[in-house]
């Protein structure tokens, strides 16, 4: 019993300046100019106002799988579904995970058909340009692909809305991967799609002092529970602006 | 083999207990008191000191075992413990998941409803049992079970040649793990696309290299006529492993770190054991050799006493320290993550463990102290 107690005063007394940081920085935020999508969303508009029910398709990769989060509620398109359904009582809100890790913009492109045919959604989100970035795709090809992924994608009526790259350790060393997030707001804006600037607003924390733990695991990688969730309430926060606004 | 199991290495259940506490600070995400865990000052974390500590243990009491009986009774034996393996890790699914439903309908929230329907159950029930059952299906936190699973359960086919050859079964360990990394083998998991979270083709390479240290045992020695170059390399490594764990933490030292490093190091993949992680644990395992050798005093002093019984009662303690996490992270939660409920119930999670350790000691000393009274009546 006296080593048990010996074993909490020594941990209390480590702890203590621990406990002396602030919590100031671990408030999910982002200025309301990075959370515009682009884009009023005409499809979904009128699924929920005719049909009372909005199918949503979250396209993408290991972000949108959740990789590595301690509970697949806390990946995005849960927290969108929740968040969505928190703000549209009496709508039927449908969040279809159509993640798969590691794969880049062709792959997802290449797939769009068996994923969105059997049920075709009214809103695709779709998260790419990390891996992309990471293997050093050409930019025109990954642009290209981009372009006849959404066109192919847009010709059973959805409405897209890409979600750039996050601002990690591992995106950040590339030092090119602003040329991505570039094409994809420059693709987004031609073919009528909205932008969730992810990479922007995480940039943003990351400028304002939230340390890299805050919000990506330890891989230097992927987003952790915190990064998933304030991202999936941001991304909630965005398509209710668009679905409601002018 | 022979002089590798002829005293009991205090130091294993001492650092398997020490990891077994890491992973439950660990596990609650929100958590000051995981500062003081390993994975805050370099790459590598608990789940390595595990794995490695396990393929040691294995080879020590499934070696002498195969010696004395041969390789049908000790295979026989390892899948006994395979299956009792198993039989936890269900249990724990069983009881992780009726946790979840308790708090769920306890507090009559639909968001925690949402979260327990989220974790594969509410949508597919049975689906997710099958699942559960073939090990693919593993909520939260529960994959490190599994992953000894498997490792156990390949464990009879290497034992004869480990134990003959060992370097022989490193050189193969890590021409496995190379291929795996190379040509992104992995093991499908539940929901579909889905991988195992801690990939066994890859982390078979700690778990030999634990199974090939204990059977080299003072063999090891050899190594010693290198030791400055070794030690200095091994500081060197784990020095800069800490300031890049640091950087995570504190934005002025990431800014320190050149482009080009971080394009050489990230990302750091745990699916798959990164080659850093690997050589971050081997280089703290390697100063640990040093610092703490067999015969150390201070391995006797009796404040390691929780440490040890922790260590000793592995599968118990994990399996209670990952049910533990999950209440913690609950009532975290509920005080809206302020930090003396963080401290408050890291400390009751490792006072519950250490209780719980105790009385596994309790119950065993009594059993062998009642084993040769009863040998003797049925002789």
């Amino acid at each position: 019993m006296r080593i048990l107690f010996l074993w909490l005063a020594t941990t209390a007394a480590l702890l203590m300046p621990a406990t002396a940081s602030s919590q100031s920085m671990t408030a999910c935020r982002a200025k309301p100019e990075l959370l515009k999508l682009g884009s009023s969303l005409p499809t979904a508009r009128r699924a929920i106002a005719e049909r009372k029910h909005l199918r949503i398709v979250a396209l993408g990769s290991s972000s949108t799988a959740g990789y590595g989060v301690s509970n697949p509620a806390y990946a995005y398109p849960m927290q969108l579904r929740i968040g969505l359904e928190k703000a549209l009582p009496g709508i039927e809100i449908e969040v279809i995970n159509r993640g798969i890790g590691g794969q880049d913009v062709e792959e997802m492109a290449a797939r769009m058909r068996a994923d969105m045919m059997p049920i075709p959604p009214s809103l695709v989100i779709w998260q790419t340009g990390t891996n992309a970035a990471m293997r050093h795709m050409p930019i025109d090809q990954f642009e290209q692909r981009l372009r006849d992924g959404i066109k192919f994608g847009q010709s059973f009526g959805a409405d897209f809305v890409l979600m750039s790259l996050q601002y990690a350790p591992a995106v950040v060393a590339l030092s090119d991967q602003e040329v991505y997030e570039r094409v994809m707001a420059k693709v987004a804006m031609d073919v009528g799609a909205g932008l969730f600037r992810r990479y922007d607003i995480m940039r943003a924390w990351y400028d304002d002092g939230m340390p890299y733990a805050q919000f990506v695991q330890l891989d230097g990688l992927h987003l952790n529970d915190f990064g998933q969730k304030c991202i999936g309430r941001l991304l909630t926060q965005s398509i209710l602006g668009a679905l409601t606004g002018p | 083999m022979a002089a590798a199991a002829s005293t009991r290495d205090i130091r294993l259940d001492l650092f398997r207990g020490l990891a077994l506490w890491f992973i439950f600070l660990d596990h609650i995400p929100t958590n000051v008191v995981s500062w003081l865990t390993v994975r805050n000052y370099g790459f590598s974390d608990a789940t390595e000191i595990f794995v490695y500590i396990s393929g040691y243990t294995a080879v020590i009491a499934y070696g002498r075992m195969m010696e004395r009986e041969g390789w049908i009774r000790a295979a026989a034996r390892i899948y006994r413990r395979v299956w009792q393996l198993y039989v936890a890790h269900i249990l724990l699914f069983v009881a992780f998941s009726a946790q979840i439903a308790w708090v769920s309908i306890a507090r009559d929230t639909p968001a925690l409803i949402e979260e327990m329907q989220l974790l594969g159950l509410g949508e597919n029930p049975y689906r997710a049992i099958l699942e559960a059952a073939l090990l693919k299906f593993r909520p939260v936190n529960l994959d490190v079970l599994p992953l000894y699973i498997v490792l156990l359960a390949a464990f009879p086919l290497v034992l004869p040649l480990v134990v003959r050859s060992p370097l022989s079964v490193v050189g193969a360990s890590l021409a496995l793990y190379v291929v795996t990394c190379r040509y992104n083998w992995s093991l499908p998991a539940y929901p579909d696309e889905k991988v195992w979270f801690f990939n066994p083709f890859a982390w078979q390479v700690v778990f030999y290299a634990g199974a090939a240290c204990a059977v080299l045992g003072p063999r090891l020695a050899w190594l010693d006529r290198f030791r400055w170059p070794l030690t200095a390399l091994a500081m060197a490594f784990l020095l800069f492993s800490a300031f890049i764990a640091l950087s995570w933490h504190y934005n002025p030292l990431a800014r320190l770190v050149p482009a080009w490093v971080s394009r050489q190091i990230y990302p750091i993949d745990k699916t798959n054991i990164d080659i850093l992680r690997f050589m971050h644990f081997l280089a703290i395992a390697w100063l640990v050799r040093l610092l703490v050798p067999i015969d150390a005093p201070l391995l006797k002093w009796r404040i390691w006493q929780p440490l040890r019984r922790c260590g000793e009662a592995s599968l118990l303690i994990f399996c209670i320290g990952t049910f533990l996490a999950l209440s913690g992270q609950v009532i975290v939660g509920q005080h809206e993550d302020s930090i003396l409920s963080q401290i408050v119930v890291s400390i009751a999670g490792i006072v519950i463990m250490s209780l719980a350790a105790y009385v596994a000691a309790w119950f065993k000393a009594g059993e062998t102290a009642r084993a040769p009274r009863i040998a003797k009546v049925v002789e």
